[in-house]
């Protein structure tokens, strides 16, 4: 029922997007999501920011890495620096990403123009997705005017209802993507970078599927919670 | 794109064999091809797609490969590899991959796969079918000269004389004169400063009419020239010849780790073997025979150290044994007279095999030219007496089964010997094969020569085609097998249990001597060394070339890497064991170690399918 209804919508909004590669990303969109689980094209991706509040804070980064068949393709694998207004400030600690190295930055527009592209026709998915996909709408509205509905899967979402079908207590920092992780004897990436994370978190939901599909045939439905 | 974005696959890899062979570029372009699965326990098995084979690289998980008869062949952990073999053959897969625990897994495809190893030999040689069948290539078997290629670790005083700066001159004398050496280092704050030798004393303090009583830095060197623990001897006597010093600090990040001195290095050339043997002939009694034993552990530690070859090594200190037996059988004859009759010194086991290490104990025996009368006896029996123990005092302790020729049991006649040998081959009861693992590798080390053919003629004529002896010795050797390589910490033995350590000797080693030892005896082959007893089976057909060479290198490997862990426990202090740990093996020796296994695996199934067809 619920890929039925976001099929509409995303038909109704292909005839009114501003832009052309809006109405190409929902439209192609439409159309995967009326494939079967597994031929879905997957895209997990991961974003860094100067803060966590979309409204005044900046996408400084974005990397992806597409799922096909069930694997992790990383010959198609991306990443981009994006140029932000002021400097990178006190988050540059966090993600190592330094003024001058935004050089080779582009800009918001072209980055969410890339990103449309790039993902066209896939599910995203994220660890923590609400947030990701909060600072692409922000920035798409600026750039395009346009309220964008994105289809994606949350891998941690789907760890909290994981832990709590088992009925054990989430703990502080138990739904972080290193302490998903290494419930599923994921290794532990010492690098964190956008295009690290979106890596971290392809496997992730890789491993998350494969612990599902032990038990029951898995649906997209089953992942869009 | 850069290599960052990647970085933890790359990582990853880089620290891998056969990996980290490729350049940069090379190394990046394969992570990029990678795709990366899942494999959930639920499902059982690795579904490998016959049209597509690939590499699968183990990041995490644990696997099993089975053959098709449902045989275990390996068990890999991160790290490992499978689905190569059909990527190099094109045959299809055969075996079954089953998902112990779930994990990640990377794969290479088959054109990546394939300009890799264009890219890189050794890249190609690792996945090779023919690297798992052959392992003589490596340049680890070059056998280099000793004094060149030695590390100094093994020549220098570890416990080098320090005094601290604050000390007078005449503090500094005295302590060397208390401790007896010719050159002390100054320290201040655990760091090296300096130095004073006898010739300071003389031309700085003596000569220069200096008051004694002055602090020790007007009189030393300051900084003196020093050299790594690591470097080689070479290096040592070349920085002493440059520089005309004879004392030289060993400093590593600046902390004094032990000194070297041109009489260290002078000392060391005379543990080479040669010297070492020239100066046990020269000695007149058993206490300097003693003495002159006492460099025999260094020797061994200089062999090692130098990465000569394990056969060689175990000729060469075999040689040493025999020297001092010999030595041991004239000096006491010098007492008790002439023999009263012709009689031959007989080494069994280690000995006899030419293949003696560190701490071996004695296997010996009398063989006399006809039966003793009570005078005669009496003779040997003082006699040998007297060699054993002067074997017992120079290292080679008594033998733990007492086989040995002060033992009246193992002193006999050539008849009484013929019959004893009559006996185990036509009655091979258990405790008859466990004598042959060590009377059948016999050597005359003193005698006539004639005298001992007559003997061992005599026993191969016995066990030469002689199908009850041979099944019953080959049964007997199969009793031990080799395990079948390694998964994380512990060492996978080939019913699937895991142990924590290797024993080289038992588990390697003595099987490959077992192989040898019965193919020469049903060949009647005279050789005793396992490495000769290989080549002579080889020249005569009676193994296969390609089977032949495999068993000589596995020995040979094997045999070195019990070496080389031995060098490595003793240089650290710890107890000499025959005992390796799968944590202080690299990955690459990990996978030799494996393919050594194997043929020994293969070589005992070989054995098994021609002795013992029709039992």
């Amino acid at each position: 029922m619920k890929r039925f209804y976001l099929k509409n919508q995303l038909r109704l909004k292909s005839f009114r997007a501003a832009d052309d590669v809006i109405t190409d990303y929902y439209r192609a969109l439409a159309c995967a999501i009326s494939k079967p689980l597994v031929d879905i094209p997957l895209m997990a991706f991961d974003l860094e920011m100067t803060g966590l509040n979309a409204q005044f804070d900046q996408i400084l980064s974005i990397g992806m890495v597409p799922i096909q068949n069930g694997m992790l393709q990383l010959k198609d694998a991306d990443y981009r620096l994006v140029s932000i207004e002021g400097s990178v400030g006190d988050s540059a600690a966090i993600h190592g990403i330094v003024d001058g190295q935004l050089e080779s930055a582009i800009s918001a527009k072209e980055a969410m123009h890339w990103f449309l592209e790039k993902t066209q026709g896939h599910v995203l998915i994220a660890h923590h997705a609400p947030l990701d996909l909060c600072f692409l709408k922000a920035e798409i509205f600026r750039c395009f005017g346009e309220k964008m509905t994105f289809v994606s899967i949350d891998t941690m979402s789907l760890e909290r209802a994981r832990i709590l079908r088992q009925h054990e207590v989430i703990k502080e920092g138990a739904l972080r993507l290193d302490a998903c992780r290494s419930r599923y004897g994921l290794p532990i990436y010492a690098a964190h970078n956008a295009a690290v994370d979106a890596l971290s978190c392809g496997e992730l939901l890789l491993a998350q599927m494969a612990s599902i599909a032990g038990t029951e045939e898995l649906t997209l439905s089953d992942l869009l919670r | 794109m850069d290599a960052s974005e990647l970085q933890p696959i790359v990582q990853f890899l880089q620290q891998r064999v056969p990996f980290l062979s490729l350049d940069e570029e090379a190394l990046l372009s394969g992570c990029r091809s990678l795709t990366i699965g899942y494999y959930s326990k639920a499902s059982a098995f690795v579904p490998l797609d016959p049209l597509h084979p690939q590499l699968y690289i183990v990041r995490s998980g644990a696997f099993e490969v089975r053959d098709i008869n449902g045989e275990l062949l390996d068990r890999l952990g991160e790290g490992d590899y499978f689905g190569f073999p059909s990527l190099l053959s094109g045959e299809e897969a055969s075996n079954r991959v089953a998902i112990l625990e779930d994990g990640l897994v990377y794969h290479l495809p088959p054109e990546m796969f394939n300009l890799l190893r264009t890219k890189s030999r050794e890249f190609d040689r690792f996945f090779n079918k023919a690297f798992a069948k052959r392992l003589r290539h490596q340049g680890r078997f070059k056998a280099k000269e000793l004094t060149t290629t030695s590390r100094i670790t093994t020549l220098m005083s570890k416990s080098p004389l320090t005094i601290d700066m604050k000390a007078t001159i005449s503090d500094a004398a005295r302590l060397m004169r208390k401790s007896r050496v010719s050159s002390v280092l100054v320290i201040d704050n655990e760091k090296l400063v300096g130095i004073l030798t006898d010739k300071d004393l003389r031309n700085r303090v003596l000569a220069e009419g200096l008051d004694g009583s002055l602090a020790i830095h007007q009189a030393m060197t300051t900084t003196p020239i020093s050299i790594e623990s690591n470097s080689l001897v070479f290096e040592a006597m070349l920085l002493m010849s440059e520089h005309n010093i004879h004392h030289l600090p060993v400093v590593d990040s600046g902390q004094a780790k032990g000194i070297i001195t041109s009489t260290d290095i002078l000392r060391g050339q005379s543990s080479q073997p040669l010297l070492l043997i020239g100066e046990i002939d020269r000695q007149k009694d058993l206490p300097s025979l003693i003495q002159v034993s006492k460099q025999i552990p260094l020797l061994l530690q200089n062999l090692i150290s130098a990465d000569a070859r394990a056969e060689e090594i175990g000729r060469v200190l075999t040689s040493v044994t025999d020297a001092l037996t010999r030595r041991l059988i004239v000096l006491n004859q010098q007492i008790l007279g002439e023999a009263p009759m012709a009689f031959c010194w007989l080494a069994f086991g280690s000995q006899g095999r030419q293949d003696q290490v560190a701490c071996s104990d004695q296997d010996n025996g009398l063989l006399l030219a006809h039966e003793p009368d009570e005078a005669a006896e009496g003779y040997f029996e003082a006699l040998s007496k007297a060699v054993c123990a002067g074997l017992d005092e120079c290292g080679y302790i008594y033998c733990p089964g007492d086989i040995m020729a002060q033992n009246p049991k193992w002193r006999m006649s050539l008849k009484k010997w013929r019959g004893v040998f009559h006996q185990w081959v036509n009655t091979p009861d258990p405790k008859a094969l466990m004598h042959c693992s060590i009377f059948f590798d016999m050597r005359s080390v003193y005698g006539p020569q004639s005298l001992f053919n007559g003997l061992q003629d005599e026993v191969l004529n016995n066990t030469k085609d002689n199908d009850i002896f041979l099944a019953g010795l080959t049964g007997n050797s199969l009793t031990s097998t080799p395990p079948l390589g390694f998964f994380r910490k512990f060492v996978l033995e080939r019913d699937g249990s895991e142990v924590k350590g290797i024993d080289l000797k038992h588990k390697g080693s003595a099987l490959i001597n077992d192989i040898a030892r019965v193919y020469a005896l049903s060949a009647g082959i005279k050789e005793v060394n396992t490495a000769k007893r290989i080549r002579v089976l080889m020249d005569q057909n009676i193994i296969n070339r390609k089977d032949a060479l495999n068993l000589a290198d596995a020995h040979e490997f094997i045999a070195h890497m019990r070496l080389s862990n031995q060098g490595y426990q003793y240089t650290n202090g710890k107890p000499v064991t025959n005992y390796l740990m799968p944590k202080d093996v690299s990955s690459l020796v990990r996978h030799q170690l494996r393919d050594a296994f194997k043929v020994v695996h293969d070589g005992q199934v070989g054995l098994k399918l021609k002795m013992m067809r029709s039992y």
